[in-house]
């Protein structure tokens, strides 16, 4: 007994000089409802390897907070998937490790997701490095096109061609609608599926440098009269207007003409639901022009881990051909530019709208995104609800547009 | 108490000296938890609340600032509102259902006993359980309430009871009834069977009519009942959280955010710990205040012959 | 005189049938929403999407939405298991603990008892949402974080304002007598609270027992926060993991199910024991 004893600590003593080459575990969170890829990824990872990942799995809206805590507990995950969006504020607190010169040396560090790379980088050092990649594009039902008379294979071009086209669908029957959207106060949802309606006609909802709140634009208030005018002619259905997130991939009941969704749901519809036959394309401005919203995960590391070298085994791996060909098949875009063609090859054609509409997508730098953006209680997502589904237009705008400001202000 | 205290005079004097201590041994289990996890980290959150205190990064003392922010935050006056809204009607639609159900379940019938035990069921289920269940129930499509509606021909299409803040508030209302309403009732029913048959009897000789006899026989004599009844629904409405949390997500339009939400979100959405901790202080002062409120108002009642 | 004695009890005949009708009215309403999710939750896994009219399966009964609650996280087995295990362990707890301390407060005085006794009630009043860092920072010192152990002691400092109360009440309705004439049989301290005691206020430790199982069963809050392996969690948080749908769908087929699984729990625990957790409820309410 003692012996073995004595064995063990030996193998582990070595472990430590050695710089984990024996079997690790490598404890990962990962938030839930961004699609399988991940979990898909580290099947094919622990298979094939000595090292081992552990994924836990959990809920979305609580991931942040879960994290946090873990670190004020000495208790945190080796390492873990982070919406993107909140690298910045883990980078500043100082609760990250950091990886700059591990990732320089990667000879294809320079075609990495260069969103990703930008939020994952602060104050000049690099933090986080992009997991997985995720851009919003705009889906019809060409089914359901072609039942209502409509050329299954032309995509719309504009939201004018989206609301007659939704008014055809509806005549289809009493539970088939025409447009769909998580209206429910899921800021989430809607800066990535409604923003690109003003994002693509050169309207923003913060200044560039992020310090001024710019919600009453002409272009926003024509989104939302759109939103509001298919609300109003019955063209979307009504759990819309509570819904939180939950059910954002209604699309997937058959019963939904279009909607706006994101990349990893082309994976999700084509292994989960292979009977909807359904087109993409970049989702229109409200005057013309495309836009998207690139978001995803970055993968960052919790500072002071010991398994620092199994993590970056790990990461190598997501970024090989093999790792970047499983998560694309369940819906992650490739993370690295230079192989993107490859990975995508003999995939779902589809797929490569999700890609193509990386080069005119936005991503809001900022610290408070969860404030002002995410959060179902935030600003951005009352306004979502109100001016859409509300009777005060002007109301929302102005509530909205002046709470955003006193947030961003107090966080000066 | 009295009682206890008159016994142990008989004691010997060292006997008792001797039992205090020993009676001390007793509760020492218990207040090692509460102190261990209520106390330390209640006066935790009381040196938090002191501070700016993200939940990373480095802590900074500002003394009672974000005590004098309180007061000009204008979104914690609409959930204490909220709140205290959210309190008043709920506590009156239970009682207006619970009193009703005790006075029914009273009587002694066949059944009854049978009508008790479904009342109370779903008091033994969770109510983040119960906020689960209803908020399907609720739900347009794929629920119950809304297609049974549009069935029986009530409505033209099922309503998205969720979608608007009076049609969700009522839903909440009705489900925290459904899932109260049987605790009340049965601590109401104590307080009611506790009444000696020959008061209600002689009362109904006097000649008094139903009403007098029940506002001033049951009433009075059931005042302590009702009062741990009352304190027990306004402290739970107070806290209340899971329901709005699960059903509506605050919404519809952040309508719905109750004190303890807002708590949460400060805390745990903005990383405000500090402040966070300030309002959970202000909040058990609420409570606190309340319940003493409650007990002085009730025992004065209770001193008059 | 005949006719009047007929017309009696006529009326009490209506009035009985008033009574029952109204009972039967007001059962449905209580019954209704568990039994319609019990039949829904059985329903095929295609009809999930479906309103549930009729709740009931009408193509035949299935278990598809139990198969696709098991996928979600370690597994349904595994998720009950920690749930009855934290469950059991602070009702065992929850009793020792408040058996001793209520017959401390009931049957002795000591210096502070009354402030003590107040402070154990105050913990009711604290939203404990609210203390939940400084309580993961404290189970994390003790080495207790991510522990079901840790989350137990939690669970059991929640119970301890309710059953401490229900105990004190339980001990003050034991006559004296009782316990003068055991002492002079020469049972003292813990033999006599066991032997003698205890069987007189075990509808007490129903209650108590009662509570502090349907309670840790049912919490979700700080099991989310404290836990943080996948193969710890327990049922509630298990049920936040259903409820935020997957691949942006909720599966109200699983969330029936998940409904099912943790209720029926409850009910049998109530159903079995309803006799003294109703005489212990009332013998606290009365006080």
């Amino acid at each position: 007994m003692i012996k073995r004893l004595l064995a063990a600590t030996g193998i582990a003593t070595l472990c430590l000089i050695t710089g984990a080459s024996a079997a690790e575990k490598i404890d990962m969170w990962v938030r839930s409802g961004i699609g399988d890829s991940f979990k898909k990824v580290v099947e094919a990872y622990n298979s094939t390897h000595e090292n081992q990942v552990a994924a836990t799995e959990v809920p979305f809206s609580e991931l942040v907070q879960k994290y946090a805590t873990a670190i004020a507990g000495g208790q945190a995950p080796d390492a873990l998937s982070m919406d993107l969006i909140y690298t910045p504020a883990f980078a500043a607190a100082g609760q990250l490790e950091d990886l700059t010169d591990w990732a320089k040396q990667l000879p294809y560090f320079s075609s990495l997701s260069p969103s990703h790379v930008r939020l994952g980088t602060y104050q000049d050092r690099i933090y986080g490095l992009p997991l997985s990649v995720e851009t919003s594009v705009f889906a019809w039902n060409k089914d359901l096109y072609r039942q209502a008379g409509l050329d299954p294979e032309k995509a719309p071009t504009s939201w004018q061609e989206i609301e007659a086209n939704a008014e055809k669908i509806r005549k289809l029957g009493d539970d088939t609608y025409g447009f769909y959207f998580s209206g429910g106060g899921c800021g989430g949802c809607m800066i990535f599926t409604f923003t690109p309606l003003v994002w693509g006609s050169g309207a923003d909802i913060l200044s560039a440098d992020g310090k001024t709140a710019t919600l009453d634009t002409p272009q926003m208030r024509k989104a939302v009269d759109i939103y509001r005018g298919m609300v109003k002619k019955d063209l979307v259905p009504a759990s819309a207007a509570s819904d939180n997130g939950v059910n954002f991939l209604s699309f997937t009941n058959g019963k939904i003409g279009q909607q706006s969704l994101g990349a990893f749901a082309i994976g999700t519809l084509v292994t989960e639901h292979p009977d909807i036959n359904f087109g993409v394309t970049l989702i229109p401005g409200v005057d013309g022009g495309t836009s998207s919203f690139a978001g995803g995960d970055n993968f960052v590391v919790t500072k002071g881990t010991g398994k620092l070298d199994a993590v970056k085994e790990f990461i190598e791996y997501v970024y090989s051909m093999k790792g970047q060909k499983v998560m694309a098949k369940y819906g992650s875009l490739p993370t690295r530019g230079d192989i993107a063609d490859k990975v995508l090859e003999g995939l779902d054609p589809r797929m490569h709208v999700g890609l193509e509409a990386i080069s005119v997508a936005k991503t809001p730098y900022t610290l408070q995104f969860n404030d002002l953006i995410n959060s179902a209680n935030g600003p951005w997502a009352t306004f979502t609800n109100a001016a859409i589904f509300g009777d005060d237009v002007d109301g929302a705008f102005a509530n909205a547009q002046s709470e955003m400001q006193s947030i961003i202000d107090s966080g000066q | 108490m009295t009682g206890a205290g008159r016994k142990q005079q008989s004691f010997s004097r060292k006997r008792r000296r001797r039992s205090q201590w020993r009676g001390l041994l007793y509760i020492v289990p218990a207040m090692a938890l509460v102190i261990v996890f209520f106390v330390v980290p209640v006066i935790f959150t009381g040196w938090m609340s002191l501070h700016n205190w993200p939940l990373m990064g480095t802590q900074r003392w500002i003394g009672f600032n974000n005590y004098f922010r309180m007061f000009n935050d204008s979104r914690f006056m609409s959930a204490l509102n909220f709140t205290a809204y959210y309190t008043v009607i709920v506590t009156i639609a239970i009682f207006a259902i619970a009193f009703p159900l005790a006075t029914f379940v009273e009587r002694q019938r066949r059944f009854v006993s049978t009508y008790r035990t479904i009342i109370f069921l779903p008091v033994v289920i969770g109510l983040a359980t119960a906020s689960l269940l209803w908020v399907w129930l609720a739900n347009v499509d794929s629920g119950f309430i809304g297609p049974a509606l549009k069935a029986l021909g009530l409505v033209e299409r099922s309503p998205n009871l969720l979608a608007s803040f009076d049609s969700a508030f009522l839903t909440i209302i009705v489900m925290v009834v459904w899932k109260i309403a049987g605790f009340t009732m049965i601590i109401l029913l104590t307080g009611l069977q506790a009444i000696p048959a020959e008061l209600t009897e002689a009362a109904r000789i006097d000649g008094a009519s139903r009403w007098q006899r029940f506002r001033y026989l049951t009433l009075p004599l059931m005042r302590r009942t009702i009062a741990l009844a009352l304190i027990i629904s306004v402290t739970g409405s107070i806290l209340a959280f899971d329901q709005f949390y699960i059903m509506t997500s605050g919404g519809p339009q952040n309508r719905m955010i109750s004190v303890v939400y807002y708590i949460f979100n400060q805390s745990f959405v903005s990383f405000n710990l500090g402040y966070g901790a300030a309002l959970s202080i202000a909040l058990l002062i609420i409570l606190v205040l309340i319940s003493i409120a409650q007990l002085r108002l009730l025992k004065v009642g209770e001193e008059r012959p | 005189m005949s006719t009047a004695r007929k017309r009696r009890a006529n009326g009490a005949l209506r009035g009985l049938a008033a009574y029952h009708g109204a009972g039967i009215i007001i059962a449905l309403f209580f019954l209704a929403p568990l039994a319609i999710t019990f039949l829904a939750s059985f329903r095929h896994g295609t009809e999930a999407r479906q309103p549930a009219l009729p709740p009931w399966p009408t193509n035949g009964f299935s278990l598809d939405s139990y198969r696709s609650l098991d996928t979600f996280g370690a597994g349904i087995w595994q998720h009950t298991l920690n749930s009855l295990a934290v469950s059991l362990a602070t009702v065992v707890l929850t009793v020792a603990v408040s058996l001793l301390a209520g017959y401390g407060f009931s049957r002795y005085r000591f210096p502070l008892k009354n402030v003590l006794f107040v402070l154990v009630i105050a913990t009711l009043m604290i939203p404990f949402q609210s203390i939940l860092t400084p309580l993961f920072i404290i189970l994390a010192k003790l080495g207790l974080s991510n522990s079901l152990i840790g989350l137990t002691l939690v669970y059991v400092t929640l119970q301890l304002p309710f059953s401490v109360f229900m105990m004190r009440n339980a001990f003050d309705a034991v006559p004296k007598e009782i316990e003068e004439a055991a002492r002079i049989d020469g049972a003292r301290d813990l033999r006599l609270l066991i032997r003698v005691l205890l069987p007189l206020v075990l509808p007490g430790v129903a209650t108590v027992a009662i509570f502090a199982f349907l309670n840790a069963w049912n919490e979700f809050l700080a099991a989310l926060v404290l836990l943080s392996s996948n193969e710890k969690y327990t049922l509630p948080v298990l049920m936040m993991a259903v409820r935020a749908g997957r691949l942006g769908a909720i599966n109200w087929g699983a969330v029936q199910a998940g409904v099912a699984v943790m209720t029926i729990p409850c009910l049998i625990v109530f159903l079995a024991l309803q006799r003294y957790y109703m005489r212990g409820l009332m013998a606290g309410a009365v006080k």
